[in-house]
């Protein structure tokens, strides 16, 4: 209902104490929403329109309050540098890897729970826990699993015969991106699987009931009828896998800060380490605008792709 | 045709291997924990926890350090929790049940703050902390975490306040009943099972806040256990049975918590995702 319609229900107000009007003064809705709406802008809105800012500057940490105007001058030196194009690569491979994994495991798990058996909602309670582990505790227990020699991934690759020489998987620059990786995914694919379970419930047992009637195959009653259903929840997913990815930073940071030698460097990660190793909070916040234009891109993308869906159907 | 029971058996034991992979690591920080210096350095890994030594738990929590992390992290995740749900509630109930000018304004900026990545605010908040003296303080941390939790705990309690019948508060407010009278006596009571999701969220985003707690605050004493945990990595001084030991009780409240209302949170967090 607009304030124009509103205005005309309860007509012109008196001065006397409101009584009756079931929607109170078209006031009330800001005074529910200003303390939320006060809060975010003062540490949300007003914070990302400073670092908006600091993109376009030459701007020190050791004088923060120190800026130097130079326009698109970061942006031009970042995609200049080739160590800033190797770090866009790495998340491309990073945010794809995770999207494709986190989704297609979760859906692998989410079928295999669908069927009724004893136990399932002990099992589906279990698979929850590495979502709901803290980041810090999987980027600890990772790194001691991964341990050169006492840990347990090297003893188990070692006993059948793949073990890595010397054993540091975290500190090779070939095989550092997919321990991240499988951690990261580890962490990600409960709640994919879990997702995807409630959207497979919604799925009309007679739909799949009726299909397999008409002698349709295992692999085609999914084509034709659970994936139909479950589509828009798997697109979903991927948006905000994406997202996640995007902004990941302390499972990353804490495994291997970004190397060795930049070879699990995200964005986030660089533009921290630009930050706050390098001090420079121009460039920093430069690489920060790309994720997020990146971020912007993809949600506005699968809005469209969603949009046509729709128009398909109808 | 393959007979049936092939079947069954391979998805029972697909099921025991997609368990034991996502229990393993959890299970093996407690296992290290619970192994003697001797067998931890052994040939041959111990695989099950030795309960004799169940005292480093207790050696870790009398050493202080690990207490007043837990501590700490405890008073921001309350903090979190009450400050984000106190916000988020009329923020819900306003998206949910008013119509008006700059609504849909309101709408995308939930939306759009929910991908900004902590490390690229950090900046710019520090500097803010710093000008209103926020900076080594557990409220400081109160606050910004309260600002990232707080637009999905509001678009939850927006999605939860939805599915109430409007009639209730409406044949309350005919009797009189002041909006934020309504609000507070006839619709929160009825949302306890999301608000109870929304805290568990609020909570543990607070007790796992690991890059504003690393940043903002300076004093050893003032540290949650995240940033305590964390500069375990790369330090040599502490066994490692200490370093699982405080790990995993910072790790099985969320776990813990998180089974009981892991259903809410899920439906949560996509219905917060997908609708806005």
């Amino acid at each position: 209902m607009t304030v124009l319609e509103q205005q005309q229900i309860t007509g012109p107000r008196s001065g006397t104490r409101r009584r009756g009007s079931p929607l109170g003064s078209k006031w009330t809705p800001y005074f529910f929403l200003a303390p939320a709406a006060l809060f975010i802008l003062v540490f949300q809105v007003v914070p990302l329109a400073q670092e908006i800012f600091l993109s376009f500057t030459r701007t020190s940490l050791l004088n923060p309050t120190h800026s130097t105007w130079v326009g698109l001058d970061n942006f031009t030196r970042i995609f200049g540098d080739e160590d800033f194009r190797r770090t866009l690569l790495i998340t491309l491979v990073y945010v794809v890897v995770c999207v494709v994994a986190a989704v297609g495991s979760g859906l692998a798990v989410a079928l295999l729970l669908n069927k009724g058996f004893r136990g399932r909602g002990l099992a589906r309670a279990l698979v929850t826990i590495p979502w709901a582990a803290p980041g810090i505790a999987v980027a600890l227990i990772a790194i001691w699993m991964l341990n050169p020699d006492y840990g347990i991934v090297n003893r188990f690759l070692d006993a059948v015969g793949l073990g890595v020489p010397g054993g540091a998987i975290l500190d090779s620059p070939r095989y550092a991106l997919p321990a991240v990786l499988a951690t990261t995914i580890w962490q990600l694919f409960p709640f994919t699987s879990v997702v995807l379970l409630s959207a497979l419930q919604s799925v009309p047992p007679h739909l799949t009931e009726a299909a397999t009637m008409d002698g349709a195959g295992r692999w085609w009653t999914f084509r034709a009828v659970t994936w139909q259903v479950i589509k828009p929840t798997v697109g979903l997913l991927a948006v905000l896998m994406t997202i996640w990815s995007l902004r990941r930073f302390e499972l990353i940071w804490l495994m291997t800060k970004g190397g060795p030698v930049g070879a699990t460097e995200t964005l986030v990660i660089d533009l921290y380490s630009q930050a706050f190793d390098s001090k420079q909070l121009g460039s920093a916040a430069a690489v920060g605008m790309v994720g997020v234009v990146i971020s912007l891109i993809v949600i506005a993308g699968s809005r469209f792709v969603a949009r046509a869906a729709e128009r398909e159907a109808r | 045709m393959r007979p049936p029971h092939v079947g069954l058996t391979l998805r029972i034991i697909a099921v025991l291997v997609v368990l034991g992979i996502a229990v393993f690591p959890l299970y093996w920080m407690f296992v290290t924990a619970l192994t003697n210096n001797s067998e931890l350095f052994a040939d041959k890994a111990r695989l099950v926890p030795d309960f004799s030594q169940f005292g480093v738990f207790i050696d870790a929590l009398a050493e202080g350090k690990a207490t007043t992390w837990l501590r700490n992290s405890l008073v921001i995740a309350a903090g979190t929790t009450v400050l984000s749900i106190g916000l988020g509630i009329p923020l819900g109930y306003a998206l949910s049940r008013f119509s008006f000018r700059g609504k849909a304004l309101v709408a995308v900026v939930l939306l759009f703050t929910q991908m900004l990545p902590e490390a690229l605010m950090v900046v710019p908040l520090f500097a803010l902390f710093r000008r209103f003296d926020l900076l080594d303080s557990l409220g400081g941390l109160i606050l910004v975490n309260s600002a990232f939790v707080l637009p999905i705990v509001a678009l939850i309690l927006k999605g939860a306040i939805d599915g109430l019948p409007r009639e209730l508060e409406e044949s309350a407010r005919v009797d009189g009943a002041r909006p934020l009278t309504v609000l507070t006596r006839i619709n929160v009571p009825l949302i306890a099972p999301s608000l109870a999701a929304t805290a568990v969220i609020a909570f543990f985003h607070a007790w796992n806040e690991y890059v504003f707690a690393v940043t903002f605050i300076f004093t050893p004493g003032m540290q949650p256990a995240s940033v305590g945990i964390a500069n375990f990595i790369g330090e040599l001084g502490t066994p490692i049975q200490t370093v699982m030991a405080v790990a995993f009780m910072f790790t099985a409240p969320a776990v813990v918590f998180y089974l009981f209302v892991q259903k809410y949170v899920v439906a949560g967090m996509t219905a917060g995702a997908v609708k806005g």
